[in-house]
C-alpha cells in the first residue's frame, strides 16, 4: 500500500497574505463617479419634489438645513465610496481565485477554481466605451460564495476567462 | 399497472387524473377565492346583477370545473416517463411539449410523498431533484406504492454505484428500523420547543384579526361597555388585572398546545431506516414523506437542542443538501434522538466523524462587546418605543430586559466555539438553543474573511466558510488565527480532488 501521511505545517501552507493583488483598472472610479453622481442628483431631485408635495411650515422653513444634511451625507457616501475604490483588489492563483474589497467591512472572499460551476463576463453600456467589463463567477454554494469582480480591462477579464474556463473544463 | 419496468415510456396511475384534478381545482380556488366570495354574496343578495342570475353562475361554475377536468385528463395523458440508460426521461405539456432529461448522476433526492388525497385513493407521488432550483423539480403525482419504490431504487442504484465500487445488492443486508419515535417523546419535543415562535405566529395572528374586525367590534358599541365598567372601584381593578392573567395564561397555553400539535403532525410516526449506504426517513400524518439520504449530497449537519431538551435527551439533526428550497428543508429534520443514536447517525452520514477530534477554540471576547453593543441598540428601541407609547411609567420594562439582555451575551459567547480537525469544522452557537454546525472540509465552496475598520486596531475578524447548502461563520477571532484557517482550508479543498457532490 502506496500511502504515506506526512504532517502539514501550518505555516508552510501558501499563504493568503503572500499574494500580491492587483488593482482594478482605474478607468472603473470613473464608471463609480458617474453612477454616484447619477444616484445623488436623483436623490437631490427627490428632496426637491418634496419641497412641493409639503407645504407645511415646519418642513418649508427648515428645507436649506436638510438640503444641506442630505448633500454632507452625499459627500460623505461619495468619498468613503472613492476610498474603497482602492480597497478593490483581485488576484488569480493556480487553484483559486480572490477577490478583496469594501472599506468599512473589508473582506477577502477565495473560490476554488474546482468549485466553480460556470463564469460570465457581462459588459454594460457604460464599460463597453471605457473597454471594461464585469467577471461574475459562480459557485454552486448560496450567494455568499458568488464572486463579480468589476471593472476588469476587458482583455484581462477575458483571459482570466477562459484560464478558469479551461481548468473547470479540464476537471470534468 | 402491472408493467414494473420503465424501460418503456408509461404514463402513471389513472388515479393520477383525481390528483392532477384536485390540485389544480385548489390552485385555481386560491388564485380566485376572493373573487368567488365579492361575486357570489353580491349575486346571492341581490338575485341578480344586470342579467346573470345565479343559475347562470352555477353553470359557469360548472364549466369550469368540466374545463379543469379536462386539462387534468389531457395533462394525465400526457406524461410519460421512462428510464433509458443511465437517464431519467420525461414527457410533459399539452401543447407546449417538454422534454426534461436527467441524468440518474445528478440526481440528489427521490422523495415519495402522499399528502392526504393521495392516502385516501391510496397512490404515492414520488418527487425527483437536482441540485438545480425550484424548476427542475419533477413530480410524478401518482403511482401505487410498489412502482413508486422500485421507480426510486432504479433511480438510485445505479447513481450511487457509479461514484464507489462495484457494490453489494442492498438485499444482502436487511434495511433495519433503526430509530422509531415514540409518542412520549414526540410529545417531549413538541413541549420542549422554543415556544416564542409559536407565541409570536400566534400574536401576530390575533393582532391581524383584532385589527381586521376593529370596525366590526365598534359596531357593536363596545366601546361604551368598556366605559361603563371602567368606572373605577377596586373590584373592577382586580376583575381586570384577572382577565389579563387569564389572557396571558391562555395565549401562553395555546402556544403550548400549538407547537406540540405542530410537532405531531410533522414528526407522526417518525422512523429511521438504515440501508447500506443511505439513510431512510419516513414521517407525517396528513402529508406523509419518505426520503433518502446520500452521505455524498449532504452539505452540512446542524444539531439543535437546548436546556430542557438536553435534560429529556432529546436532540433535532437537520441535514442540509444543495439548493434545497426552505419547505423541503424541513423534511430533513430528524427530532427526537437520543444522544447516542444521534451520534451513530451523524458517523453514518459522514463517516469518520470524531466529536472530540481537533482544539475547541472560541471567539475573542469581543464577541461579547458587539452582542452588548447589539443589545444597546435594540434595548434601546424598545424604551423609544415604550416611551412615546406608554409614557415614562412604562421604563420598569428595563428591570426585565437589562437582566435578560446581559444572559443573552453570556450565553452567546459561552455557547461559541469552533473546531478545525483534519476532515471537518465543527461551529457551535446559539442563545437559548444549543447549535452545532458540522460541515466536511472538501465540500467547502468558498471562504471569506470580513474586518470592519473597528476591528482593523484590534486585530480581530471573523472568518466565513460556504457550502453549497449554507454559511456559517466563525465570529471574531485574532485575525493571525483566521488566517491560519483561511489558508489551511484553501490548501484542503484545493490539494485532494474530491467532489462536492
Amino acid at each position: 500500500m502506496n500511502f504515506t501521511n506526512p504532517q502539514i505545517q501550518t505555516e508552510d501552507l501558501p499563504n493568503i497574505e503572500d499574494v500580491v493583488l492587483k488593482p482594478i483598472s482605474k478607468s472603473y472610479l470613473k464608471i463609480i463617479t458617474l453612477n454616484r453622481l447619477a444616484f445623488y442628483s436623483l436623490i437631490l431631485g427627490a428632496v426637491f419634489g418634496l419641497k412641493y408635495l409639503i407645504k407645511e411650515d415646519g418642513f418649508q422653513d427648515n428645507f436649506w438645513l436638510v438640503f444641506i444634511g442630505v448633500i454632507v451625507i452625499c459627500i460623505a457616501n461619495f468619498i468613503i465610496s472613492i476610498l474603497a475604490f482602492k480597497k478593490r483588489k483581485y488576484a488569480v492563483r493556480g487553484y483559486d481565485v480572490i477577490y478583496a474589497k469594501g472599506l468599512i467591512i473589508h473582506s477577502i472572499i477565495t473560490v476554488p477554481i474546482s468549485r466553480i460551476q460556470h463564469v460570465e463576463e457581462s459588459r454594460s453600456w457604460l464599460a463597453r466605451h471605457l473597454g471594461l467589463s464585469t467577471l461574475k463567477i459562480f459557485t454552486a454554494g448560496e450567494a455568499g460564495s458568488d464572486l463579480s469582480i468589476k471593472g476588469l480591462q476587458h482583455l484581462e477579464a477575458k483571459g482570466i476567462n477562459d484560464f478558469i474556463s479551461a481548468k473547470v473544463n479540464g476537471n470534468n | 399497472m402491472e408493467i414494473t419496468d420503465f424501460s418503456q415510456p408509461i404514463r402513471q396511475s389513472t388515479k393520477g387524473i383525481i390528483v392532477i384534478f384536485a390540485f389544480n381545482l385548489v390552485t385555481f380556488i386560491k388564485k380566485f377565492f376572493v373573487l368567488f366570495i365579492a361575486f357570489g354574496v353580491s349575486i346571492f343578495r341581490n338575485k341578480s346583477i344586470g342579467n346573470i342570475t345565479p343559475t347562470m353562475v352555477v353553470l359557469a361554475l360548472i364549466a369550469v370545473l368540466i374545463t379543469i377536468l379536462i386539462i387534468a385528463i389531457l395533462k394525465y395523458l400526457n406524461f410519460k416517463f421512462h428510464i433509458h440508460n443511465d437517464d431519467f426521461h420525461l414527457a410533459t405539456g399539452i401543447i407546449n411539449k417538454d422534454n426534461t432529461i436527467i441524468p440518474k448522476s445528478k440526481i440528489q433526492n427521490v422523495y415519495i410523498k402522499q399528502n392526504f388525497l393521495q392516502q385516501i385513493i391510496n397512490v404515492v407521488s414520488v418527487k425527483i431533484e437536482t441540485a438545480g432550483d425550484k424548476k427542475s423539480e419533477i413530480e410524478i403525482s401518482a403511482l401505487d406504492k410498489p412502482t413508486a419504490l422500485l421507480l426510486k431504487k432504479k433511480l438510485f442504484n445505479r447513481a450511487t454505484s457509479t461514484s464507489g465500487e462495484p457494490e453489494p445488492k442492498d438485499a444482502l443486508k436487511e434495511p433495519e428500523v433503526f430509530f422509531k419515535v415514540t409518542p412520549k417523546r414526540l410529545f417531549l419535543e413538541g413541549l420542549s420547543q422554543n415556544h416564542f415562535k409559536s407565541f409570536l405566529l400566534i400574536f401576530t395572528f390575533s393582532f391581524g384579526l383584532y385589527s381586521e374586525f376593529k370596525d366590526f367590534l365598534k359596531e357593536l358599541e363596545l366601546e361604551k361597555h368598556v366605559e361603563g365598567m371602567v368606572e373605577l372601584d377596586e373590584a373592577t381593578i382586580l376583575r381586570l388585572i384577572i382577565t389579563n392573567v387569564i389572557i396571558v395564561v391562555g395565549v401562553v397555553l395555546i402556544s403550548f398546545l400549538f407547537s406540540i400539535v405542530k410537532t405531531f403532525i410533522i414528526n407522526f410516526n417518525l422512523e429511521v431506516v438504515e440501508h447500506q449506504k443511505t439513510v431512510e426517513i419516513n414521517k407525517g400524518l396528513f402529508n406523509k414523506v419518505s426520503l433518502s439520504l446520500t452521505p455524498s449530497r449532504i452539505q452540512n449537519l446542524v444539531i439543535t437542542t437546548n436546556r430542557i431538551k438536553q435534560y429529556f435527551g432529546l436532540h433535532t439533526l437537520s441535514v442540509k443538501q444543495a439548493m434545497v428550497n426552505v419547505k423541503q428543508q424541513k423534511n430533513f429534520n430528524i427530532v427526537a434522538l437520543e444522544k447516542e443514536q444521534l451520534n451513530y447517525l451523524v458517523n453514518k452520514l459522514i463517516s469518520n466523524y470524531n466529536e472530540n477530534q481537533g482544539e475547541l477554540a472560541k471567539p475573542k471576547p469581543y464577541y461579547m462587546r458587539i452582542s452588548a453593543l447589539e443589545m444597546l441598540v435594540f434595548g434601546s428601541v424598545i424604551n423609544g418605543l415604550s416611551l412615546a407609547i406608554f409614557g415614562i411609567e412604562m421604563l420598569w420594562i428595563n428591570t426585565v430586559f437589562i437582566p435578560l439582555a446581559a444572559l443573552y451575551i453570556y450565553f452567546a459567547y459561552k455557547k461559541a466555539y469552533y473546531k478545525i480537525s483534519e476532515n471537518f469544522v465543527t461551529i457551535g452557537s446559539g442563545v437559548i438553543d444549543t447549535t452545532t454546525n458540522i460541515l466536511e472540509i472538501h465540500k467547502i465552496q468558498g471562504v471569506k474573511l470580513k474586518q470592519t475598520i473597528f476591528q482593523k486596531p484590534r486585530d480581530i475578524a471573523s472568518l466565513v466558510i460556504s457550502t453549497a447548502s449554507k454559511s456559517v461563520t466563525i465570529p471574531y477571532i485574532s485575525k493571525q488565527e483566521a488566517l491560519t484557517i483561511y489558508n489551511f482550508l484553501l490548501y484542503k479543498v484545493e490539494s485532494q480532488d474530491r467532489d462536492w457532490m
